[in-house]
């Protein structure tokens, strides 16, 4: 069974990701300013914050979309190759007239890597029973319900097998149980399969819940720590302006 | 009809295979578009062709034609309407921005506005009139040994790039985001990708028509749409419909006498019909 893992394995809690001093923008518009953070393999980071406080910005930046103004973005020599790197977006906009299986949907994100069939296979199984679909693969991408579908494009994702998983608000217009059972899925692949998470959320009691860090993100500065110590009441109300009880 | 079909080769071989790798060729593209959902986007860039055919026989009117021989050749019209195609497909080629013009908008634009320019600039011009209205009607009679070879490496190379980025091509079509996450330069394969189809379109154009063009872009990959369970499926199917229609088209035609290009378009739309009744039937076993 293919693992999520590094080819070359390294040691727990080795840091893959370190930001210091990093700053971002678009055009004359600096977002961030002065983001120093480390993330150390196998650990589950939720980004929160109000709207347009930098957390997809970040996001752009691990993902190579955006380069740094001033300060440095580095990288465990693991993570150089961009196929480490997974990324889950809010929503596919798939043109819904166009017919498409589990299968192909899934094993699209593998474009740009050279896989033999059999190992396609092999990726794609490991794939869907890791996010709950397996015996799905020839079903219409279609006849499944929403939350399938979210847990298909963390599919899409896997069959890459990266080390470092990055979720932009991937619950966002999901009901309950479908949202329970997409973190049920996350949660087992940081926890079993040591997939790093880095989670974009506005849920701050999911945060809260199953965050072991957080990046709390504000006026242009990230507060990024150990989730109990940044996800404090006094914290937030700083960020959100407004008191904010977490359960 | 098939003898009668087959005693024609000799006279007619050019013209029934140009119109076959035509075929081919834009049912293969057809399916990016189909799949974008930009049909009205290869109308628009037909049109936009067609105003580069009308703009190269214009320009010998209001520049001393004498001096530059070249400009009242066939090469230059054909080299006008790839321009003008290209220019269309990189204009529509841009996403939509909040605050700015929808993409759709700029394509009704490239339509209409080279719908009525391509008509005004020959307007004083019988021959250029009659030429804009042959193009608009489609006639792939006349085709040459050129156009044969053209329109097979055209199809060759397309078949070539698609087998060995098909996968990339369908992300980069089907999900912009997650290509340019996993490292696609989105920006650039956009640019090619519209380029190819503007260099396709304007080629065909000039030899097949308007109808012809437009038809064998978008009917072969709808009907393939309504066919397959799979995207990667329509990549054999739409050909396959467009060299069928192509091939049953221009039988008919020669039998009945009916212009060649307007029966394989017409074979084509009923193709389609057929397809969403297979689709609609397929639909309603599913559910019950």
């Amino acid at each position: 069974m293919p693992r999520a893992s590094a080819e070359r394995p390294i040691a727990n809690h080795d840091v893959i990701l370190k930001t210091k001093g990093l700053a971002l923008g678009y055009g004359r518009r600096t977002v961030l300013e002065d983001v120093t953070l480390e993330v150390c393999r196998g650990q589950c980071w939720f980004l929160v914050g109000p709207n347009g406080s930098g957390k997809t910005t970040f996001l752009k930046a691990i993902l190579g979309m955006l380069s740094p103004r001033a300060g440095t973005l580095w990288f465990h020599p693991d993570f150089a190759h961009r196929e480490q790197i997974g990324f889950v977006p809010q929503r596919c906009d798939l043109n819904p007239t166009l017919p498409t299986t589990v299968r192909e949907f899934v094993l699209l994100g593998l474009a740009g890597l050279r896989v033999k069939r059999r190992e396609e296979g092999a990726r794609l199984a490991w794939a869907l029973e890791k996010v709950g679909l397996a015996g799905l693969e020839s079903q219409d991408y279609w006849s499944l319900s929403g939350g399938q579908r979210q847990r298909a494009l963390v599919a899409r994702t896997l069959v890459r097998r990266p080390a470092f998983l990055l979720l932009d608000e991937a619950t966002s217009g999901l009901d309950w149980p479908a949202t329970a059972a997409f973190l049920h899925t996350v949660s087992e692949l940081n926890r079993l399969d040591g997939l790093t998470i880095l989670f974009v959320t506005h849920d701050l009691a999911i945060a809260a819940r199953h965050a072991t860090h957080a990046a709390l993100f504000s006026a242009g500065r990230v507060h990024a720590g150990p989730g109990h110590d940044v996800l404090s009441a006094a914290n937030l109300e700083r960020a959100y302006g407004t008191p904010i009880a977490l359960p | 009809m098939i003898h009668d079909f087959l005693a024609s080769w000799p006279l007619f071989s050019n013209t029934y295979l140009a119109g076959w790798l035509i075929g081919v060729l834009l049912s293969l593209i057809g399916v990016f578009v189909v799949a974008r959902d930009q049909i009205f986007l290869g109308a628009a860039i037909t049109q936009a062709s067609t105003l580069g055919i009308a703009a190269g026989m214009w320009m010998p009117t209001v520049v001393a034609a004498e001096m530059f021989p070249w400009l009242r050749s066939d090469g230059f019209l054909a080299f006008m309407a790839v321009v003008f195609s290209i220019m269309a497909a990189l204009v529509t080629a841009g996403t939509s921005e909040a605050g700015g013009e929808s993409r759709e908008s700029i394509t009704a634009w490239v339509f209409l506005i080279s719908a009525s320019l391509s008509i005004l600039l020959v307007a004083h011009s019988p021959h250029g009139l009659q030429e804009i209205h042959r193009i608009l009607s489609s006639s792939i009679i006349g085709a040459s040994t050129a156009d044969v070879w053209t329109f097979g490496a055209l199809a060759g190379l397309t078949i070539a790039w698609i087998g060995a980025s098909r996968r990339r091509l369908l992300l980069l079509a089907l999900d912009p985001a997650m290509a340019e996450a996993v490292g696609m330069r989105t920006a650039r394969w956009a640019v090619v990708l519209a380029a190819w189809l503007g260099l396709t379109v304007g080629l065909a154009l000039r030899s097949s028509g308007m109808l012809y063009t437009f038809g064998c872009l978008v009917l072969p990959a709808l009907c393939a749409k309504n066919l397959c369970r799979e995207v990667r499926a329509m990549f054999f199917t739409a050909p396959l419909v467009a060299l069928g229609a192509g091939v049953a088209g221009f039988v008919l035609a020669h039998h009945y006498d009916f212009p060649p290009a307007q029966m394989a378009v017409a074979l084509l739309g009923l193709a389609l019909v057929i397809a969403w009744s297979l689709r609609w039937a397929r639909h309603r076993t599913r559910t019950s």
